[in-house]
């Protein structure tokens, strides 16, 4: 394919990106001791971004002969010709990359397929009736199994040609107690980028279960906290919700072009000089974070971007044609979901990189506030920063000791002002967030992960 | 040689099914051409076509389920055979039955000749035309994503019970999404959609027009007040605060999954006695609108809420199966996807008093327009922020606030909605009117 492919950008007499893409994918969900679904699904064809007269087209087709996808050139072409009359802004150029060639991700240990169906289906029935029996309160369980398996070929007219694999399989509990005519829901997840082995052996399922199950339970008899702005610590998930939701897309390129709220702060200091914040297409400090790309789909390397150093604001993500306009290399970020989707800027792995302080260190010099873990229901931010975020599980901080679990606890506002309010940064690190997906017209995989951190934050309290 | 139809196609699968030794199987089929252009930043981004046909395999073998789908309509072979190889391996379910064959409408208005032919010129067009509307408006208005997209799609189902079902159609939708900027002033976002299923009834400036208009209207928003009070919920807003949690109760599905409290509830006081809310798949024009579900079951007008009263849940063949009930012709999703059950045409009925009027009787309180946060389907907890909002006092908006946070229960919501406006606006497959609620939680941010 990548060999046709390549023909075909050569010979194209415009800018061409052709992207083939084979998705080979398998949900597993059983629910109250019955299975809610098992299916596998695959989604094959060919993306064609073309740069005619300045502007963009896109066509896509699932015939991936040499006649189907030519058409879809000329589909493309004709597309961005019919919209050249009527853009303002032409584009002027892509930003230059080395013609990036080689076949990456093929050297998978353990890969999914090696697994049979019945050993899958086996896990989710396991761990679901271990939800399910582990508590007469429990009235709802469910666990699931999902595994993406995509391969790549990209080929560009100016010498990209490049073969990816990305394995990407994930695990899911879910459970709903009930009392006194009460709900409440625990879950857990895990996704790595990886093969079978390197899922399991991220989190135990058993342990994922009995987790759920105690989130639940112990929600049922949790008082809700008092509306305040505290000193909390937030672990490494919601470090990585806060950089990647409230942090992460206010620096994408585009959004920043768009008006978000970093425009113009390059070289600004933005956050407490303990923070440094990444963007990475590498799977930093541990392995299998889901957003791992050796590549992005314009065939960029996708390396690490710093994006806040030491509290001072260094970089946007770039596709070609934002790092173009800034004049800046380009850093990897153009993703697209399938195929029929045209590559947008998107975050990979996205977290705060590692500090000096241990945990208990940061505990005990809380003499008020709250340890907060895991994001909850809801989240929610704005291209100016301002978040909402649910947290899963919290606890009070009292005289430098963690004592009293809540439940419904938010937290919420500008996310820049939290990280300017950073007094100490976590020597530890975990990425959070593999089952996860980020949404902005498409979804995309992307970790989030760092270290605990100690900072000022505003605790919603229920209603009363 | 003609080339064979959907229809024939899925019974060529569904041969196929049956040689291979499954009794009860489902092929699904939708066949697709989607051209569309995007304006990003207030011009003109992308434009871009799309073919895509999908077929869905569902068998079931001594009631254990298996499901594949395919892109790649010269693999439906193989699919068949891996749909086979998943319900070996899969756990009997009783409910786990497909539909019978029943007469479905005919329904008229579902597919423009002329939508076939639409040039991706004309496409780009109306995507211009969206932009031009925006700036006639006001210059501090920016388009910043907005895009009008043309569908023409064929269906066609068959089953081992005998349902055979195929329809064409064409939608065009747009929707625009608007800030306004004055210095160093910027407003919240606001986005209106509509669609029509004709050619001739494609018109973008309505839409347009309200994004831009509500933008600028929230311009210079200062912090409002905390209070607790009445608060009137645009229709966008309704839907997300209180309409999105309404349909996960109602779903016979979750009633099942034991996630609903109104499994017991039908015929009981769930709302407000104003509220009457009714699923139309056959309505005249609506974006949802088609002559039968993903399972070939008829779509019909169910009404949900009357009065007040809960009176149908919603249901696909396996809800109801599960319930005891009858399929409502609710089963949802496309043939990549095992069906689920889903709303169509979703209405709240007018409540006959114009929106003004609602808002006249207010002494202090928060119109919304837009509502960032969530309600937890299960719980009815909904908290967010206002994104659009506007203090009302003395029976009038008196100024934009910003920041501010609702908070409150849908369940509770539903009791105590004291007011319906007349006028109701389309938001995706919903046409909702302003409902007003009493003593919601407002916090000046």
């Amino acid at each position: 394919m990548l060999d046709l492919l390549s023909a075909l950008a050569r010979e194209a007499n415009s800018w061409v990106e052709l992207r083939y893409h084979a998705r080979r994918s398998r949900l597993i969900r059983m629910r109250n001791g019955r299975m809610e679904e098992s299916s596998s699904a695959e989604v094959i064809g060919v993306g064609v971004r073309v740069l005619v007269d300045g502007v963009f087209g896109f066509a896509s087709t699932t015939d991936t002969t040499r006649e189907g996808i030519s058409k879809s050139i000329a589909d493309a072409q004709d597309a961005a010709r019919t919209a050249a009359g009527s853009k303002k802004k032409r584009i002027e150029k892509l930003a230059p990359i080395p013609a990036t060639t080689g076949a990456f991700g093929f050297d998978l240990a353990d890969p999914l397929t090696d697994h049979s169906l019945e050993e899958k289906l086996d896990l989710v029935q396991r761990i679901e009736r271990r939800v399910a029996g582990a508590d007469p309160r429990i009235v709802s369980a469910a666990a699931s199994y999902a595994e993406l398996i995509d391969e790549k070929a990209i080929a560009t007219s100016d010498g990209v040609a490049v073969r990816l694999l990305q394995s990407r399989p994930e695990f899911r509990t879910m459970a709903t107690a009930q009392e006194n005519g009460e709900q409440t829901l625990g879950m857990d997840s895990v996704g790595v980028q990886g093969g079978w082995s390197d899922m399991l052996s991220k989190r135990d399922p058993e342990e994922m279960a009995d987790h759920t199950v105690k989130l639940a339970l112990d929600q049922l008899q949790a008082p809700f906290p008092e509306g305040e702005t505290a000193t909390v610590i937030l672990d490494p998930g919601l470090v990585g919700v806060l950089a990647h939701e409230a942090i992460g897309h206010t620096v994408e390129a585009d959004l920043v072009l768009g008006g978000a709220i970093t425009m113009g702060k390059i070289g600004q200091s933005v956050a407490s000089p303990l923070v440094t914040l990444c963007d990475s297409g590498v799977s930093e400090h541990l392995p299998h974070a889901v957003g791992t790309l050796p590549v992005d789909d314009e065939g960029v390397a996708a390396t690490r971007t710093v994006l806040i150093d030491q509290g001072v604001l260094r970089s946007y993500l770039h596709d070609r044609e934002s790092a173009a306009h800034f004049g800046v290399e380009p850093t990897g970020n153009a993703r697209a979901w399938e195929y029929s989707d045209q590559p947008l800027i998107r975050m990979r792995n996205t977290y705060v990189d590692q500090g000096e302080t241990a945990l208990e260190e940061m505990i005990g010099g809380v003499k008020h506030g709250y340890y907060l873990k895991s994001l909850g229901m809801s989240g929610q931010a704005d291209s100016n920063a301002e978040f909402m975020f649910g947290v899963r599980e919290a606890w009070r901080i009292v005289d430098g000791k963690k004592g009293e679990f809540l439940r419904g606890v938010t937290i919420s506002g500008n996310a820049f002002d939290v990280l300017k309010s950073v007094d100490a940064v976590g020597n530890d690190f975990t990425w959070e967030y593999g089952a996860g997906a980020c949404g902005k017209g498409q979804p995309a995989k992307a970790d989030l992960g760092g270290p605990h951190i100690r900072c000022r934050i505003t605790i919603g309290g229920r209603q009363q | 040689m003609s080339t064979p139809s959907l229809l024939d196609r899925c019974r060529q699968a569904l041969d196929i099914a049956r040689a291979r030794g499954a009794r009860q199987a489902e092929i699904a089929a939708e066949s697709t051409r989607r051209v569309t252009a995007t304006i990003s930043k207030h011009d003109l981004q992308i434009a871009q076509t799309q073919r895509e046909t999908t077929f869905g395999v569902r068998v079931f073998d001594e009631h254990r389920l298996g499901f594949a789908c395919t892109n790649n309509p010269s693999n439906v072979d193989s699919i068949v055979g891996d749909a086979l190889t998943i319900a070996a391996a899969s756990p009997p379910d009783d409910h786990s039955v497909l539909p019978q064959p029943s007469d479905a409408p005919q329904l008229e208005g579902l597919y423009d000749e002329a939508a076939a032919s639409f040039p991706t010129g004309d496409v780009v067009k109306q995507a211009i035309r969206m932009l031009e509307v925006a700036t006639a408006v006001d210059p501090r208005v920016i388009l910043g994503d907005a895009d009008f997209v043309a569908t023409v799609s064929e269906r066609a189902l068959v089953n081992t019970e005998g349902v055979e079902r195929e329809e064409q159609s064409s939608v065009f939708t747009y929707f625009a999404l608007a800030t306004a900027r004055e210095g160093e002033l910027v407003s919240n976002f606001d986005f209106q959609f509509d669609a029509s299923r004709s050619v001739a009834g494609i018109d973008v400036e309505p839409t347009t027009k309200r994004a831009c208009e509500n933008a600028l209207g929230s311009l210079g928003a200062k912090p409002g007040e905390t209070f607790k009070g009445p608060i009137i919920l645009s229709p966008g807003a309704t839907l997300f605060v209180l309409v999105s949690f309404l349909g996960f109760q109602a779903d016979g599905m979750n009633v099942f999954r034991g996630m609903s409290r109104w499994g017991d509830q039908v015929g009981k006081r769930v709302a407000s006695e104003r509220l009457s809310l009714i699923d139309d798949g056959t309505a005249p024009g609506g974006v949802a609108t088609s002559a039968f579900d993903r399972e070939g079951v008829p779509h019909r007008r169910l009404t949900v809420i009357e009065n007040g009263t809960l009176t149908n849940l919603f249901h696909n063949t396996y809800s109801a199966h599960a319930l005891g009930a009858t399929s409502t012709g609710h089963a949802g999703g496309s043939p990549r996807t095992i069906p689920s059950v889903g709303a169509t045409n979703v209405e709240i009925l007018p409540g006959g008093v114009p929106k003004d009027e609602l808002i006249r009787e207010i002494s202090k309180g928060l119109l919304v327009t837009r509502f960032s946060g969530n309600t937890n389907p299960v719980t009815g907890d909904f908290s967010g922020v206002a994104k659009g909002a506007f203090l009302i006092r003395d029976g009038k908006i008196e100024r934009p606030v910003a920041g501010t946070l609702i908070a409150g229960n849908a369940f509770e919501a539903l009791m105590s909605i004291s007011g319906l406006s007349e006028e109701r606006e389309r938001v995706f497959n919903f046409t909702l009117p302003y409902v007003r609620l009493e003593d919601v939680s407002v916090t000046a941010g």
